[in-house]
């Protein structure tokens, strides 16, 4: 042992003296210095490689040497980095190291030298530096070409989020170069007279086609070229999230994760990141293909526990996740299979389900879903092989969603996908009597009933009913019981029974059997109507109904209305209400604005019969009227008119109704007494009056103006407010006198039509006493004429005094008249047929004598000389005397002078006179007596027209011919034709 | 070089082999019998003009879709980016005879026939997922093919001519990512430039 010591410690100190030799040796051959130092460019990575060896260094000798690196930028001087580079160095060795430059190369001249020195444990005396190496020069400038301008870095790829430096090239220094990122121009600073440089921060992803970087080379306006370059900016690689394995049958493990954004770039600048499964314990490895899951063979079945790590990676990052697990630990059953049900009855069902077999003691937990109408059972079995549950309390005639699904009960991981089926439930017979009420109208005799009920929930009807029984008993007298059977899904039923009372059942039916009966008892008295009617509000709920308490048994109470009172079917409501309760809220959906709601409130007596309580009338919510009351005015006076709309229906309206506003419009800017005023919609003022009470439907308006303007406009209003606008309704006041006129005219009108009817009834007789038709001489105006010129000497000659040469009277029998006037009306009116009475030779013109007459009166002469011994003088009245005419006055003279003429002429020349009494006139109204054919020649005869002078001188002839008359005053001897 | 041979003349070589498209011209002896496969048509001028028309009616629609597709700055900076600077394009004269016309149309056929597939080759790489623009791009190097055979055919039948001197597009290949981009949309700008005046012409 003692030797063996001293041989250690022997070999030891010659070692030692070894080494101390070495290192001399080495030493002695210092410094070590770099040689062969070669730069080489990588434009795409803006890198610079370097190259070199190490002069002096003993064959096969490995030293571990530093380097010192210093990289210049355009000159020497201008160090821009420096640093150090350790490694080991061997025997003629060719060293490489490179350095990324966050300039484009290309944008400057960069130098490049080297230095060394030993850092071996087996030198501990100070290290030394040995001499730096000449720089060396990378100008990649010069290789550039001749363009005018150049863009660096081309196509470059960096991170989102990166800085990044973009420098141009200008050959030419007199140009003017504007750059431009993405359309925005940019402003760099210049390196050197021919090139600029942008630092650009934190570039964003743009887009995965690059962002483009340009720029414009000009001299003064002109544009001399363009060049760009396109960045690509990638977004970050994301670390995979969610990454676990699992296995369904323990032969594969299938891996997931969230991949986060795609990194790809266009120009397959870089594709998307790929993505490796590594396991640490095998040491396999596998590159998946799809980007988020990967599937790994499980090969040794005696492993249980993995270590995974998941790999992302792309061009530019690398990002990892890993996870350890327990395989038996990370099961993720199969979908249970082969799920059925067995034994299903009313409320009962079997459900049994098969799992896939895993390793031998492998026990599932599997969970059932049981779904019905939106209820959820659940329930948890624990399963080898085959699974069976018992599914209980289930409804009758139901059809049911049940689902299972598994997962590892000793390791819970996962639970399987569910795997389910449909079943329903078997029919039970229904549970609950249906809900029924009745609507009864009375008519004479009989009662109308209307049964209703409500169709059974399904949980009552246990299955679908079929049809509904009603059995009607007579209670009064005992008869057979009358059944109607009303198939579903009817709801109602109209029976007609007699003025007795009758008790009904009725009950659903399925098919398995019939409900318990519901019963209703109708009275025969009538139903009392005469119960008043009361108004109710709507609150938010809904209408609050409160009654009073019904002394006696009450076993209920029955409120019923209408939602749709508007229509003949009205959809009959109702609600049954405890015994005790005197109160209930109704509330539905189907409650609209404005449309009236009248509920009935029944109490039900232990005998089933329902016997009206009380009546609700409401609204939801009450509107203003939907229309306005169309008004009639009567008994309009110059003071008053009235209004009145006595149809105006007060229950048809969307509200109650509370009363009515007239407006009334005048000239008057006052208000009559009863009105006030009030502004209209459209800003107008007008005089309102109200109305409250609902049933005053007539207004009486009155202290008007006779003759006047008014308009007025009627509306009823409801606590939601006025009918709608509508046109003013004009009346205007009638004149004060015009009554009084028709007072005085009316009767006016009748005394004058009594005094025609009694004139033209006693027409002869006023003829006779006003205008005879032979003039009493007497009587005439002349002598009063006569007597203002006071010539008493003149006297009228008296008929009797008149001895008549010869009258002949002409009998003339019927025939002949009717010939007569025939022969007047065909004869030349101008042709005037005389009675001659003084037959002369001249004026014999016929078979028969004449008779002719001259009144003095008129002093005319007979017109036709040849009859009656005229001088036929032409009809010329001058000028003068129609000028006479004119005045009263001239015509007064006129006649004087006329008169007195005449007179004269009578005076002188008395034997040519004829007297031609107006009696012999063939116009006059004793034509029955002219002679039968007095008209041979025409010209025998003239009847002489009496002047137009004052009535009291002369009366116009009643013939037909005065149409032919002329108001013309004769000249003595002239004829008129 | 290298690239040129490998990428434009099997590509003009394709072109030329096409169905109907006759011999190819740059490689015919000057002194050669026009020879062509198939019979012309009688209405080819017609035919023609209905292809220059079609390849007007969508020169525009093309144009839209490659500088949209494209991105910033190039919508925005048409006249600097887009525009018809291309200086190797072969000559139109419209005043001159059909023949030297058909010549000139021949020319630029193939000019543009080569031009479309570098783009096309360019964008189907820069930008994958811009099918729409792929499929004009398509379509109208189809059109182009056949107007070539039809020109072919009208200068073989009528003119006799069995050789043109031709020039090719400019070759994308060597060039970065935004120099391609300005060319391709330099070049279609050009495209719908001059296939009005040639829809006009004929």
């Amino acid at each position: 042992m003692a030797l063996f010591e001293v041989f250690q410690t022997t070999f030891f100190l010659a070692l030692l003296s070894l080494r101390t030799y070495q290192s001399e040796v080495l030493a002695e051959r210092l410094p070590l210095t770099p040689v062969s130092l070669k730069v080489s460019t990588n434009s795409a990575r803006q890198s610079l490689h370097l190259q070199w060896t190490v002069q002096n260094l003993p064959y096969h000798q490995e030293l571990k040497m530093v380097f010192q690196i210093q990289i210049s930028r355009i000159e020497t001087s201008n160090v821009i980095w420096v640093g150090n580079y350790s490694t080991t160095v061997k025997w003629n060795q060719v060293l490489h190291w490179s350095w990324e430059s966050e300039l484009p190369l290309e944008c400057a001249t960069h130098f490049v030298r080297i230095k060394s020195a030993v850092d071996d444990a087996r030198f501990p005396e100070p290290n030394f530096w040995s001499n730096w190496s000449s720089w060396e020069e990378v100008n990649v400038q010069d290789s550039l070409g001749q363009d005018i301008l150049f863009v660096f870095p081309k196509d470059k790829l960096v991170e989102e989020g990166a800085n990044v430096t973009i420098c141009y090239v200008s050959r030419n220094i007199q140009n003017n170069v504007s750059c431009y990122w993405e359309g925005q121009q940019i402003y760099g600073e210049q390196l050197d007279p021919h090139v600029s440089v942008f630092h650009l921060s934190s570039v964003p992803f743009i887009r995965k086609t690059g962002a483009d970087m340009y720029c414009e080379v000009s001299q003064g306006n002109v544009s001399k070229g363009i060049k760009g370059i396109v960045l690509f900016v990638s977004k970050v690689l994301e670390e995979p999230k969610d990454f676990s394995c699992e296995t369904q049958d323990f032969k594969t493990l299938h891996c997931t994760w969230d991949p986060g954004v795609d990194t790809a770039l266009g120009w397959s600048k870089q594709p998307s990141q790929s993505y490796t499964l590594f396991e640490s314990f095998s040491g396999e490895k596998k590159l998946c293909t799809h980007k988020n899951w990967c599937n790994w063979q499980i090969t040794q079945d005696s492993q249980e526990t993995y270590n995974f790590t998941l790999i992302a990676e792309n061009y530019l990052r690398k990002r990892s996740v890993n996870i350890l697990f327990n395989l038996t630990h990370q099961v993720y059953p199969m979908n249970p299979f082969s799920v059925n049900f067995e034994n299903v009855n009313v409320t009962n069902a079997i459900m049994t389900w098969k799992v896939h077999s895993m390793k031998n003691n492998f026990t599932y937990l599997c969970q059932i879903e049981v779904y019905c109408e939106g209820k959820m059972m659940q329930y948890n079995v624990s399963v080898k092989v085959n699974g069976e549950y018992l599914l209980s309390e289930l409804e009758p005639a139901t059809e049911y969603m049940a689902q299972v699904r598994c997962a590892d009960a000793s390791h819970f991981w996962k639970w399987s996908q569910w795997s389910g089926q449909k079943f329903t439930t078997l029919e039970a017979a229904p549970s609950e009597a249906p809900d029924v009420w009745r609507n009864v109208n009375s008519e004479p005799g009989s009662h109308i009933v209307t049964l209703f009920w409500k169709p059974l929930s399904k949980l009552h009807a246990n299955g679908k009913i079929l049809f509904y029984n009603v059995v009607v008993e007579n209670l009064d007298k005992p008869s057979r019981a009358e059944i109607h059977s009303i198939p579903a899904p009817a709801k109602s039923t109209k029976l007609t029974l007699d003025r007795h009372s009758y008790q009904i059942w009725v009950t659903a039916n399925n098919s398995v059997g019939a409900s318990p009966a519901s019963v209703i008892v109708i009275s025969a008295d009538p139903e009392n109507q005469e119960v008043e009617e009361e108004r109710i509000v709507d609150t938010e709920g809904g209408f609050s109904l409160s009654w009073k308490p019904q002394p006696g048994d009450v076993v209920g109470y029955v409120v019923d209305w209408c939602d749709h009172p508007q229509y003949t079917l009205c959809d009959l409501q109702w609600k049954n209400v405890d015994p005790n309760a005197t109160s209930t809220v109704i509330s539905t959906d189907a409650f609209r604005p404005g449309v009236r709601y009248n509920f009935r409130i029944y109490g039900l007596s232990t005998k089933r019969i329902a016997r009206l309580l009380e009546k609700k009338t409401g609204y939801s919510q009450e509107l203003a009227p939907s229309d306005n009351p169309h008004v009639l005015v009567d008994k309009l006076t110059s003071h008053s008119f009235t209004l009145s709309w006595k149809y105006y229906s007060t229950e048809s309206q969307p509200g109650f109704i509370q009363g009515y506003h007239v407006y009334l419009k005048s000239k008057a800017r006052q208000c009559h007494p009863r009105f006030e005023k009030a502004v209209l919609s459209d800003g107008s003022e007008c005089c309102k009056y109200k109305i409250d009470n609902p049933e005053e439907k007539a207004l009486i308006v009155d202290n008007l103006k006779p003759k006047s303007f008014y308009e007025f406009f009627v509306t009823p209003f409801t606590s939601a407010g006025e009918g709608p606008n509508a046109t003013f309704t004009k009346v205007t006041t009638p004149d004060e006198h015009s009554s009084m006129l028709i007072y005085i005219l009316l009767p006016m009108f009748f005394c004058v039509l009594l005094i025609m009817i009694v004139c033209y009834l006693k027409s002869q007789w006023i003829k006779e006493t006003c205008y005879p038709d032979i003039p009493d001489p007497y009587k005439s105006s002349i002598l009063s004429l006569i007597k203002f010129k006071e010539k008493p000497h003149l006297t009228i000659m008296n008929v009797s005094d008149c001895i008549p040469d010869a009258i002949e009277v002409v009998s003339k029998p019927e025939g002949t008249k009717i010939q007569f006037r025939k022969s007047l009306t065909e004869t030349d009116l101008t042709q005037p047929n005389y009675l001659y009475l003084l037959p002369t030779e001249k004026n014999y013109c016929g078979p028969g004598p004449f008779i002719c007459f001259e009144n003095l009166t008129y002093n005319q002469a007979a017109s036709d000389s040849g009859s009656c011994g005229h001088v036929p003088v032409p009809l010329q009245p001058s000028p003068s005397q129609l000028g006479l005419m004119i005045s009263p006055e001239n015509v007064q003279k006129a006649l004087e002078k006329n008169y007195m003429n005449s007179l004269g002429e009578i005076s002188a020349g008395e034997t040519s006179l004829n007297y031609v009494s107006q009696l012999a006139s063939p116009m006059s109204g004793d034509k029955d007596s002219l002679p039968t054919n007095p008209v041979e020649p025409p010209h025998c005869s003239e009847y002489k027209r009496q002047m137009a002078v004052p009535l009291c001188l002369a009366s116009p002839p009643p013939t037909e011919n005065s149409s032919l008359s002329s108001i013309t005053l004769l000249n003595p001897g002239e004829h008129y034709r | 070089m290298k690239v040129l041979a490998a990428g434009v003349v099997p590509l003009l070589l394709v072109l030329h082999w096409r169905h109907g498209a006759g011999s190819p011209l740059p490689i015919t002896p000057v002194n050669a019998t026009c020879a062509i496969r198939h019979p012309c048509h009688n209405n080819l001028m017609n035919q023609i003009r209905s292809q220059l028309a079609q390849l007007n009616g969508s020169a525009n629609a093309l144009f839209i879709l490659y500088y949209t597709a494209q991105g910033e700055p190039f919508p925005n900076n048409l006249d600097k980016l887009c525009g018809p600077n291309v200086t190797d394009f072969p000559p139109f004269h419209a005043n001159g005879t059909e023949k030297a016309r058909l010549v000139e149309l021949y020319r630029i056929v193939v000019y543009l026939g080569t031009a479309l597939g570098n783009i096309t080759r360019d964008q189907k790489i820069l930008n994958p997922s811009a099918l729409s623009l792929h499929s004009k791009l398509n379509a109208t190097a189809d059109i182009l093919r056949g107007l070539l055979s039809n020109v072919l055919c009208r200068l073989c039948s009528k003119y006799h001519v069995a050789h043109v001197d031709v020039t090719y597009g400019p070759d994308t290949s060597g060039k970065d990512v935004f120099q391609k981009k300005k060319l391709g949309c330099q070049l279609l700008g050009k495209y719908k430039q001059v296939i009005g005046v040639l829809a006009q012409a004929f």
